[in-house]
């Protein structure tokens, strides 16, 4: 095969712009993971379900609301707004009991919740594939030196770095942020002074997930909004979180990036056997910092 | 205690489950035990076939059954789990003592079912999996295929290229033994028909990719004069959509296998895009026949839905159950599958016959390109040219080599 | 060393039971033998992680790497090498074993979720390669039909072969985790600090007892071989590790036969709760969730505590 015939500077520069939208959303999605995993220390496997949440009520109340930008608009607010309102449900129900037990029950019991989303999906949304499109001015695609760019993408790429924006001003400049981000270290010495951790918890766990649902709603005009979208993030974020650093926001978005650009530079350089690249980089990452690149908060 | 009477009620359930669960003695019915995966994304191909199936069966039962009896059946949904499918499928041969088993769209368990069906010696009907193993090389007397295969739909896929005149190619699609197969099948017979093609290159992605943007961004710098998508399933949906957002299928035309199928162009709706080319066994709106009508008319009435390519095998699966115990005369295995052997029976796609030598039900290929078309808010399939199953499917000869290995 | 472990009124419950398993195929139907012979095998697998998990307090989260190892290597050795069949059963598992080791030397060095997901990600390499490796290990399609010996190739012969090596494999497990070597394990899960203290090095220890859970899921892997005639790279998923760590909970992983009694029952009630509904999946997360509410030490721990709390060992972090 020849190997690598086709690689020129514009091709290059357009897999590292497609590399970096695919970027945001890993980042989106694995930022939420680790903040629920840095301050609560709960690995949440229902985050990948949530995503896939996220997805389906965008379709429907994109749907519901009629075609045309603003449905699209409504939908991106609202979508992710319901699945941290399932979030909010679950962990005010059921996950703030559960706090005291090793991390392993909680890995096993966010399984389960994994199990009962899945089954609720189909029960609610059924088998149909589902699809719908972003407003006219998203669709479609500009030349960047001769190579098509999706508007989508584009947009992707400004939403990116609000979102990492967001979560800089919520950690560090708010102080909900900040008590979240002292409980993460210590969380007995945060209740000593009088704060109620049980409520930093469930906000924590809400962002959280409030990300995988706004990771849903991105991606759902690009997506086959499908039962089983769940099972190909919920790996990818995890391999993000783990080479970053668990905990580090920051690290999600360096081991994101890892990620997203390895994977569509792995795709022009080496196409037929691209699938392992970003794998490969997270195995070399961990040989060499098995606790990941940024400090971790355990 | 409360945990005590919760384990006990908890066990006293189990207990109740296994005992209810013994088969029901229902006197002289022909049953007939379904295992497909009925969650996930696959369902949405495999309800199609179960419902057309039932379609059928109420049929003939509701006119008095076959040889005065009733024909009954059982699902059991394997969710795309081998080891959980051929637990059902045991199950089913076991304990329900089916007279004939079918199903799955997963070519593993099909494989895994077909062996089965060898060793207790029952009829296996593969509905939907695609591998050309199940009647090629790993054929024998009890399993039947009543469904376009790898082989099949390469071939189809390869005649109908080679009538154009692209030399440069690209590959790409899914990194299963799917795609590989679909891929190699295009690729192996268009090297044959046409000698003057190039391949490029190739590239493969995982099943479920999210974005397939970075793909073909990657495929346009190699500037191809065709793509060859070797994707099935979910796949096609987002794929499609990214070869809209960047305009690919204007840049460069594509063959994509299912990419005329309704389970692919509806989600879509009118933003599928358009001119690409596909394959498919089946169409709701071709052929424009009498039969074909009449059937659309009664799944739609029944199910409010157009039938998908699925509802085709499950609607040829009943046909040929029914029609080889009539043929037989008695309920009785081995004159079963004699009276399969080369049996015919009519569908909407035209007259079907179970090639004897390899079990391969001969279904014709129909390959169209995608069009926005008025009354319908999808796109359908046009300019159909239909392959038929004489020129698409592979030779006796080349079964018997590949059995012989 | 058996008397010693074992008291008189176990030891005749235990011939008892298994004289009443050596019966069964003469009284019960065929399919309840295969469901048993299926039990068997899962349960064999889950007790040779909760070797780790439970008793050594590892969060071995891709168990199943092992066992789908196991299950590729015998039958890529009948069939490719076309070894006689007791070597190729017995060279099968030192091959999960030896891929313990090596995997081991990687993951030992990091500790509980680290640890974990390292061998997620590493287990997955080796699932990617059997689903991918076309020509040698049939990619996703499998390889079906293997060629076994005629004396396990009946179901009632599948059964008495997993019976008997499943019952020798538990005894075997059952006097590893009571020698010293199991003493210490557990030490280290209760204590790493302290073992590396008094001079125990932990991470030979965590890799041995790798080796040998792993060298046990290969034995179920064999096993699974022998009772369903296929192999295929779902048997490495790691989603099947989950429901292995599920087994291990439902039962109890304090208890020795916790696991056993938790893959019985998973795989009975997947089985029967099947039959009438699609919807297993939610059926099993719902009682998932009541058991780690209601139930954090497993069916079997709880019976045991009922029964007597000397019996049960109560260590827990």
């Amino acid at each position: 095969m020849d190997f690598a015939s086709n690689i020129t500077a514009a091709a290059l520069f357009q897999q590292v712009l497609v590399g970096l939208s695919r970027t945001t959303i890993l980042f989106i999605v694995s930022s939420g993971l680790s903040l629920v995993l840095g301050v609560l220390r709960i690995p949440n496997v229902a985050h990948g379900s949530l995503y896939m949440i996220g997805a389906f009520l965008t379709y429907t109340i994109a749907a519901a609301v009629g075609p045309g930008a603003f449905g699209f608009w409504i939908a991106l607010v609202l979508a992710p707004l319901g699945v941290a309102l399932l979030s909010f449900a679950a962990e005010r129900g059921l996950f703030c009991h559960l706090y005291e037990r090793e991390h392993l029950m909680l890995l096993l019991f966010t399984f389960s919740m994994t199990l009962v989303f899945n089954d609720l999906v189909k029960l609610i949304w059924g088998s149909d594939y589902r699809s719908f499109t972003a407003p006219g001015f998203l669709q479609g695609s500009f030349d960047v030196f001769g190579l098509p760019f999706p508007r989508y993408n584009l947009f992707l790429l400004l939403i990116g770095p609000l979102v990492a924006f967001g979560l800089w001003f919520l950690t560090n400049r708010t102080k909900i942020g900040k008590i979240a981000r002292a409980a993460a270290v210590d969380r007995e010495m945060v209740g000593a002074v009088g704060i109620n951790v049980s409520w930093i918890f469930a906000a924590t766990f809400v962002i959280g997930c409030y990300l995988a649902g706004l990771g849903g709603a991105l991606v759902a005009p690009t997506q086959n909004i499908t039962q089983g979208m769940d099972h190909t993030i919920i790996i990818e974020a995890f391999l993000i979180v783990i080479i970053g650093g668990l905990g580090n926001i920051w690290g999600a978005l360096l081991g994101a990036l890892i990620f997203g650009l390895t994977d569509s530079l792995g795709i022009l350089i080496w196409p037929q056997f691209a699938i392992v690249f970003p794998y490969v980089a997270v195995v070399i990452v961990l040989l060499f910092r098995p606790k990941g690149l940024l400090k971790s908060t355990w | 205690m409360n945990r005590f009477s919760l384990i006990s009620a908890f066990l006293a359930w189990v207990l109740a489950l296994a005992l209810c669960a013994a088969p029901a003695m229902a006197a002289k019915t022909i049953k007939v035990g379904i295992v497909d995966c009925y969650s996930g994304p696959p369902s949405t191909y495999t309800n199609d076939v179960r419902d057309a199936f039932k379609l059928e069966i109420d049929k003939v039962n509701a006119a008095g059954g076959v040889l005065g009896r009733k024909i009954e059946f059982v699902t059991r949904d394997s969710k795309f789990k081998v080891d959980l499918g051929l637990s059902a499928a045991k199950e089913l041969v076991m304990r329900e003592e089916v007279d004939i088993l079918m199903g799955t769209i997963n070519s593993a368990l099909a494989l895994a079912i077909s062996d089965l069906a060898r060793k207790e010696r029952i009829p296996f009907l593969a509905t939907f999996a695609k591998s050309a193993k199940i009647t090629g090389e790993a054929g024998h007397r009890y399993v039947f295929s009543i469904t376009e295969n790898t082989a099949l739909a390469g071939k189809a896929g390869a005649v109908g290229l080679a009538k154009m005149p692209f030399v440069k190619y690209w590959i790409a699609g899914d990194d299963y033994e799917y795609g590989h197969a679909i891929a190699d099948g295009v690729w192996e017979n268009l090297r044959t028909l046409r000698p003057d093609v190039e391949l490029l290159g190739q590239s493969w992605w995982k099943v479920g990719e999210p974005d397939f943007t970075p793909y073909i961004t990657a495929m346009l710098s190699a500037n191809p004069d065709a793509v060859i998508v070797a994707t099935g399933g979910r796949d096609c949906v987002p794929f499609l959509k990214a070869a809209k957002a960047t305009g690919f299928n204007e840049r460069v035309p594509f063959y994509m296998h299912t990419a005329t199928e309704l389970s692919t162009l509806k989600p879509l709706g009118l933003d599928a895009p358009e001119g690409v080319l596909g394959t498919s066994n089946y169409f709701f709106y071709y052929p424009n026949s009498k039969a074909n009508r009449q059937f659309v008319k009664e799944f739609q009435d029944a199910y409010g839905r157009y039938p998908a390519v699925g509802a085709v095998y499950g609607l040829l699966a009943a046909k040929y159950i029914t029609g080889a115990y009539q043929k037989a005369g008695k309920v009785h295995t081995e004159k079963f599958i004699d009276a399969m052997e080369g049996m015919t029976v009519d569908s909407p796609v035209g007259p079907v016959t179970m090639r004897a030598y390899d079990h391969q039900a001969m279904l014709p290929m129909f390959m169209g390109k995608t069009k926005k078309a008025e009354g319908y808010d999808f796109l359908i399939a046009t300019d159909i040219v239909t392959l038929e199953p004489e020129e698409v499917a592979p030779s006796i000869e080349e079964i018997r080599k590949a059995r012989m290995k | 060393m058996i008397r010693a472990l074992f008291s008189a009124k176990t030891l005749l419950v235990a011939a008892l039971l298994l004289a009443a398993l050596i019966l069964a195929p003469q009284v019960l139907p065929r399919f309840y033998i295969y469901l048993m012979a299926l039990v068997f095998v899962t349960g064999l697998l889950a007790t040779s992680l909760n070797m780790v998990l439970g008793f050594g307090g590892m969060y071995q989260f891709h168990h199943a790497v092992f066992y789908g190892f196991g299950a590729y290597a015998l039958t890529l050795l009948l069939t490719k090498a076309g070894m006689p069949p007791v070597f190729a059963y017995l060279l099968a598992p030192c091959c999960s074993a030896a891929l313990g080791l090596l995997l081991g030397l990687i993951t030992v060095r990091l500790t509980k979720l680290y640890f974990g997901m390292l061998q997620i990600s590493l287990g997955s390499l080796v699932w990617a390669l059997a689903y991918r490796w076309y020509s040698f290990t049939g990619g996703d399609d499998g390889i079906h039909g293997i060629p076994l010996p005629d004396v396990v190739y009946s179901s009632t012969g599948a059964y008495y072969f997993s019976l008997a090596v499943c019952s020798v494999s538990l005894l075997v497990m059952y006097l590893i985790v009571n020698s010293p070597f199991g003493r210490i394990f557990q030490g280290i899960r209760d204590n790493p600090e302290r073992c590396r203290a008094v001079g125990v090095d932990v991470h030979r220890h965590q890799l041995a007892g790798q080796a040998i859970a792993a060298f046990f899921a290969g034995v179920a892997g064999t096993l699974f071989v022998t009772v369903e005639g296929s192999v295929f790279p779902e048997l490495m998923f790691w989603t099947l590790s989950l429901e292995l760590i599920i087994m291990c909970l439902l039962g109890g992983w304090f208890v020795f036969l916790g696991p056993m009694l938790g893959a019985a029952i998973i795989v009975v009630l997947r089985t029967f709760v099947g039959i009438y509904t699609e919807y297993w999946t939610l059926v099993l997360g719902v009682v998932l969730m009541l058991l780690i509410f209601f139930l954090p030490e497993g069916v079997l721990g709880f019976a045991l505590r009922k029964a007597g709390p000397a019996q049960a060992d109560p260590a827990k972090e």
